[in-house]
């Protein structure tokens, strides 16, 4: 569990600057982590899930990837301790998949007919206009729209 | 139609479908001493009787819970490579992408393990799944979804009654009985003796060739209703992938699989037939010079040619006439008793390259009035008029009742045969005694259609008259609402001479 260190780790530099938003994600994430799941679909009691997890890798990919305001080193030890997804980052970085929802929508391996989720189709090609994919509840994360 | 066959299958269906069976949560486990002393009596007994199914029971639960998948082929778990399954179930799309899962449900009826398959039949459709195995599809010659008749698409019940098929006292509808027949059937059919399979060599008669469905009718095939919608607590909204539209209850909503399937108590089948019975015959009309037929339903596909292929076996025809702006065509024989017969034998069974045709009597007169049809087919039921104002004239002046435009008699003159539908909305103004088909002298006396309260002083028929002709939307006192496209020349003269309105 990343959350607890139990070992003793050497913060690096300008990780006070970033904490407080770390600390505010993980506490909403243990929200929803503890939310009661009535009222809500078995599927969808699992969305607000992927959606900070998204959330969360979001912003450091952005702090550094795009932004350059965190050093490599810091950046490394944020991937370390759990506060992002490094594969989820690794996609992020290949086009087509810069805004990709979460991993499974994109594994053909856990769909019928080795497909993927419906969340990745343009909508533009899409029949439906308005969809909540089953996995993570994305709207749509192809790059295009 | 190519559906795509895939044979992989999902890999949480793959994952899942261990083939221990969930099914025999009905059955109690035995002791094993009953197992043993079952068993032993069942092999001094030596002979396999029907009598003999008490034992046959215990054996078989023995087995299936025990076996597994090791001797599937022996214990009648079905596999197949392909559903059998009607054109309205596979849906309207060639491109079909389908999952195969072996063993993966119970058959509905014979509940024994057999291959699933799912599809999606269409891109407005839900997901559709085989629901009974294929030995009992063929018992009965069904879809395995839909469980209705593979060549005429009918419930069981009526296909029976039809063609006087009756299986039902073979089939055991009871526990292993069923179990056991379904396998048995299952293994002839496998070893290839030929069972009594009697509905290949059923002759189609006149009644199902009535009843029978032409076209796929993907209406089924729509997603089920959101059961939240009609609580009025759908939270998904737009991307609710059920329908949003209250359900239609009724008697027919009580639908049993197994009913269905046996053919008993069936509430579609039973209001087909009773519907099949009422149909009307078409009757010959009084007037002993027609010999035209009127046959409606017309496409761009039919020429000339089907309909005499069609026609010539009941007698000479004289001419045949297509009239394509109104999707019909006038059949004449030479003789009345051609048409008669034509008429009788075609009434409701005729369908040419999949269509099915209406047929109904012509009036004599039938080429004037085409004409005058053709000429102002885009306007509506102002042209029939032309051809019920006659008869109507005719009937006020025998005092008969007025029933004219919203009760056509059954020998009509030649009518396009949707007016009767329009008339229910129907307006003063198409009523052709409003309008002034009145006959002068007659004018005094009947008070013109029901529930009009129309003000009929003389002088305002006097006033009238000279308006009528020209304005019949002007003509009427009170504030009924006229269709605004009624043309204003009246097609023939015997408006004129009549009066109010």
């Amino acid at each position: 569990m990343p959350k607890v260190k139990t070992n003793r780790v050497k913060i690096p530099e300008g990780w006070e600057l970033i904490e407080p938003t770390l600390r505010e994600l993980q506490a909403k994430m243990r929200e929803a982590e503890n939310d009661p799941h009535d009222g809500k679909r078995k599927c969808e009691a699992l969305w607000p899930i992927f959606k900070i997890a998204h959330q969360k890798s979001r912003y450091i990919y952005d702090l550094y990837h795009r932004r350059k305001e965190i050093s490599k080193e810091l950046y490394e030890f944020c991937l370390d301790q759990g506060y992002a997804d490094r594969n989820l980052i690794a996609k992020w970085k290949k086009p087509g998949y810069e805004r990709l929802c979460c991993l499974r929508c994109m594994q053909p391996r856990d769909h019928n007919f080795q497909t993927t989720c419906v969340c990745r189709v343009p909508k533009h090609l899409r029949e439906e206009k308005v969809i909540e994919c089953v996995h993570c509840g994305c709207n749509g994360c192809a790059s295009g729209d | 139609m190519l559906p795509n066959r895939d044979s992989h299958f999902s890999l949480s269906l793959s994952a899942l479908s261990t083939p221990h069976i969930r099914r025999h949560s009905l059955h109690t486990p035995l002791p094993p001493a009953t197992v043993f002393i079952a068993i032993l009596i069942f092999i001094s007994t030596g002979a396999r009787l029907f009598a003999d199914k008490d034992i046959l029971i215990i054996k078989v639960r023995e087995r299936m819970a025990h076996r597994l998948l090791r001797d599937a082929e022996a214990d009648g778990w079905e596999r197949s490579d392909f559903p059998i399954i009607c054109e309205s179930c596979l849906g309207d799309n060639p491109y079909v992408r389908m999952t195969k899962a072996d063993y993966d449900k119970e058959c509905k009826i014979c509940t024994r393990p057999f291959t699933v398959f799912r599809w999606r039949p269409g891109r407005d459709a839900r997901y559709k799944k085989s629901e009974i195995c294929q030995t009992c599809s063929k018992l009965k010659n069904v879809c395995q979804v839909c469980l209705l008749d593979l060549e005429y698409g009918l419930p069981v019940q009526v296909r029976d009654t039809a063609l006087s098929i009756d299986s039902n006292d073979a089939i055991p509808k009871s526990d292993v009985n069923r179990e056991y027949f379904a396998e048995e059937h299952d293994r002839k059919a496998r070893a290839g003796i030929d069972y009594e399979s009697s509905f290949g060599k059923a002759r189609p008669n006149d009644t199902i060739l009535k009843l029978q469905r032409t076209t796929p009718y993907y209406k089924r095939n729509r997603a089920h209703v959101c059961s939240f919608f009609v609580r009025g607590q759908c939270t998904r909204g737009p991307e609710c992938p059920y329908r949003h539209e209250m359900p239609v209850e009724g008697e027919l909503s009580q639908q049993n699989i197994k009913d269905r399937y046996y053919g008993v108590n069936d509430p579609v089948a039973m209001k087909l037939l009773s519907k099949a019975g009422e149909m009307p015959s078409l009757e010959p009309p009084e007037d002993e010079s027609i010999r035209t037929l009127y046959v409606g339903g017309l496409d761009a596909r039919i020429n000339e040619q089907d309909l005499r292929d069609n026609f010539y076996a009941h007698g000479e025809i004289e001419s045949v006439k297509m009239v394509l702006q109104r999707a019909c065509a006038f059949v004449t024989y030479t003789t009345r008793e051609g048409a008669e017969k034509a008429a009788e034998e075609l009434s409701n069974k005729l369908v040419i390259k999949g269509l099915r045709m209406k047929l109904l009597w012509g009036r004599p007169q039938a080429p004037k009035l085409e004409s005058e049809v053709s000429d102002e087919a885009n306007q509506q039921a102002a042209v029939t008029h032309s051809g019920l104002l006659p008869r109507a004239v005719i009937s006020q002046q025998q005092n008969q009742p007025l029933q004219a435009p919203p009760q056509p008699p059954p020998m009509p003159y030649f009518n396009i045969p949707p007016l009767p539908q329009h008339e229910r909305a129907y307006y003063p103004s198409m009523d052709p005694q409003r309008m002034g088909a009145l006959i002068r002298s007659q004018e005094g006396s009947s008070s013109g259609p029901p529930g009009s309260n129309e003000n009929r002083s003389g002088s305002e028929q006097q006033h009238q008259q000279a308006q009528q002709y020209g304005y019949p939307e002007h003509g009427a006192p009170s504030g009924s609402i006229l269709p605004t496209i009624l043309p204003a020349v009246w097609p023939h003269g015997t408006a004129s001479s009549s009066a109010a309105v």
